[in-house]
């Protein structure tokens, strides 16, 4: 590890340590991810290996870029471009304020970035703003892919405990084995709805009841025609007949119209009728996005 | 509920039905077939390493180990992809290394190790797999070898394998259900086998998969006559090398059936033989689905 210094420790990733350091050659600013080689003898653990051969596929600016991986007796150290910060710590920066072109932006750029990774079999399952990171060109990008899976067909059976639960969607908060790009599409409306109102979450539940509760209040309770064959999920359970009680207007006042149109399709109960984020990216909202920022 | 009750209820509620087939994780999403297309080349093993790299490997070793290594996939029952992934690593790691014939098991078992790890839920532990080679290497050489094959390959390890095409290929031809499963099944069994034979080391895998699509049709004698023009629309493979390739994998068939043949002992079989193993790579198999179409005497194994 010579050919880093390192400069401080930025925090705890999904496995090991995380350091800001500097390459001693080029000046660059990095960040280190280090993961502890265990002693018992099965060599590079397979969450690792899985997120460096998934991570070295996707070079996208809308992707982290894994540099280099350091490969010592010991221990392995994941080099990753530096980004200044993540989303949240940017929500909490930011005063209650986020100018709307920078959400159209930010949104963009999260809706690239998805859309890279399913178009190369990648899901990344654990999108919340603590994992995307912005540096300080305004730039956004998904990071921490600890979880995510390389999808082959058929669709492999995911566990359930995936998704940290205010990004959940309701099929998965029902317990549904078969999950796919749609789970993505649920959480990038989450946090649409939460970079329009500049960091305050859309739905902040305690647990999976209180989680599912609180979308059912904003979109309504699902039914048999808006949600075929809900009541055979594994962990379903009914819930009472919410009614939508308020507008998109209120849940996402600075949100412009056609911004509120997206939203709404990407918070779709019934995950086949989410919109893909191919299709995101075509929707109106963004029809005066400067290509440049795209 | 599963995947495909998902997409059957989809048709139910009218006119949102498109939306479903939209999703890039059904196999209706072209992008996902392109970028296997056009990224499968990077994987490919860059030389025919007996002339010029190994001094001691030669083409037979290479077939003994990779048969091994089927057995081992096959015997654990691991996913179809870990067998042709692994034997991926082992010809990438010979084109660029030499190494002496007894340490070719050691790396051919280091492979296994990290394709299994990659694509599986439960990966095969170091201690099985040294299990597997009678103890002839230990978990230090094994993990060591994971750590040079690791540096060498650069980990570029997420390579492109002919399984990978086969369930894409096949949702783009029209036939009935009961016929692309059986197409299916013998295909994965071909394009195993051609993983054993280093003729078809240095082949796309996109092209592995058509032949070996198109040989199962033959073989299955349901095939229309269209089926390589089919084959060559959806992957833009040249008709005339997934002919050219159609017959190698039939000629390889043919030898492994011989081989067989001669050193027959039909005996051990019958105990693993009722569950279909993930990894459709066993020998025996394969001679039995090939007598079909190449030699008539159909031997009753089982």
């Amino acid at each position: 590890m010579q050919k880093y210094e390192k400069l401080e420790k930025i925090g705890e990733g999904t496995y090991g340590t995380v350091f800001k350091a500097k390459n001693r050659e080029t000046l660059e600013i990095v960040a280190l991810k280090r993961v502890r080689l265990d002693d018992d003898d099965e060599g590079v653990p397979s969450s690792a290996l899985r997120e460096i051969c998934l991570l070295k596929e996707l070079k996208h600016k809308n992707v982290v870029r894994l540099h280099d991986v350091v490969h010592s007796e010991r221990k392995l150290t994941l080099v990753f471009e530096y980004c200044d910060q993540d989303l949240k710590k940017y929500f909490d920066a930011c005063n209650g304020e986020i100018d709307p072109d920078v959400v159209k932006s930010f949104m963009c750029q999260l809706l690239r970035g998805i859309a890279f990774c399913h178009s190369n079999n990648v899901l990344h399952r654990d999108l919340k703003p603590q994992n995307l990171l912005i540096n300080k060109n305004g730039e956004l990008k998904l990071g921490d892919f600890g979880l995510a899976r390389a999808f082959g067909f058929p669709v492999r059976f995911y566990s359930a405990e995936v998704v940290t639960l205010w990004y959940r969607p309701p099929d998965v908060l029902f317990g549904a084995k078969m999950y796919s790009t749609s789970i993505d599409m649920w959480s990038a409306g989450c946090i649409f709805a939460e970079l329009a109102n500049a960091g305050r979450p859309l739905f902040p539940g305690n647990d999976d009841d209180d989680q599912l509760k609180r979308i059912f209040k904003l979109l309504g309770t699902p039914t048999e025609e808006t949600w075929p064959n809900m009541a055979l999920l594994p962990n379903y359970r009914p819930f009472p007949m919410y009614h939508v009680s308020t507008t998109w207007q209120q849940v996402v006042p600075k949100l412009n119209s056609k911004g509120r149109d997206l939203l709404q399709k990407l918070l779709v109960c019934f995950p086949p009728n989410r919109l893909s984020a191919e299709d995101s990216l075509q929707h109106p909202y963004f029809s005066d996005v400067n290509p440049s920022m795209k | 509920m599963d995947h495909f009750s998902l997409v059957c209820c989809e048709t139910d509620i009218g006119g949102k039905a498109h939306r479903a087939i939209k999703d890039p994780v059904l196999l209706n999403d072209s992008r996902v077939l392109t970028n296997l297309l056009s990224t499968e080349d990077k994987y490919l093993p860059h030389t025919c390493y007996f002339n010029c790299v190994q001094t001691d490997i030669q083409p037979y070793m290479r077939k003994m180990v990779t048969e091994w290594m089927a057995e081992v996939c096959s015997e654990q029952r691991m996913e179809e992809e870990v067998f042709p992934l692994s034997v991926n690593y082992l010809d990438r790691f010979l084109c660029i290394r030499d190494i002496k014939r007894t340490r070719l098991q050691l790396l051919g078992a280091a492979c296994m190790f990290l394709a299994s790890k990659l694509k599986e839920t439960t990966p095969i532990s170091g201690e099985q797999l040294v299990m597997y080679t009678d103890n002839s290497i230990t978990l230090e050489e094994l993990t060591d070898m994971e750590s040079q094959i690791l540096h060498l390959l650069k980990w570029d390890l997420s390579a492109i394998v002919p399984n990978d095409f086969l369930d894409h290929v096949l949702h783009r031809m029209s036939y009935n259900k009961s016929i692309l499963t059986a197409v299916k099944k013998q295909a994965q069994t071909f394009a195993a086998l051609c993983a054993t034979d280093s003729k078809f080391m240095m082949i796309p895998p996109s092209m592995i998969a058509c032949a070996a699509i198109g040989t199962a049709f033959r073989n299955l004698n349901c095939e229309s006559g269209t089926e390589l023009m089919t084959l060559h629309a959806i992957t833009g493979n040249d008709m005339d090398l997934i002919r050219g390739c159609v017959e190698q994998v039939e000629q390889t068939i043919r030898n492994c059936m011989s081989a067989y043949n001669q050193s027959q002992t039909p005996t051990k079989q019958d105990s693993h033989k009722q569950e279909q193993p993930t990894t459709p790579t066993d020998v025996r198999e394969i001679n039995i689905m090939a007598v079909d179409s190449v030699q008539k005497p159909v031997p009753v194994m089982y």
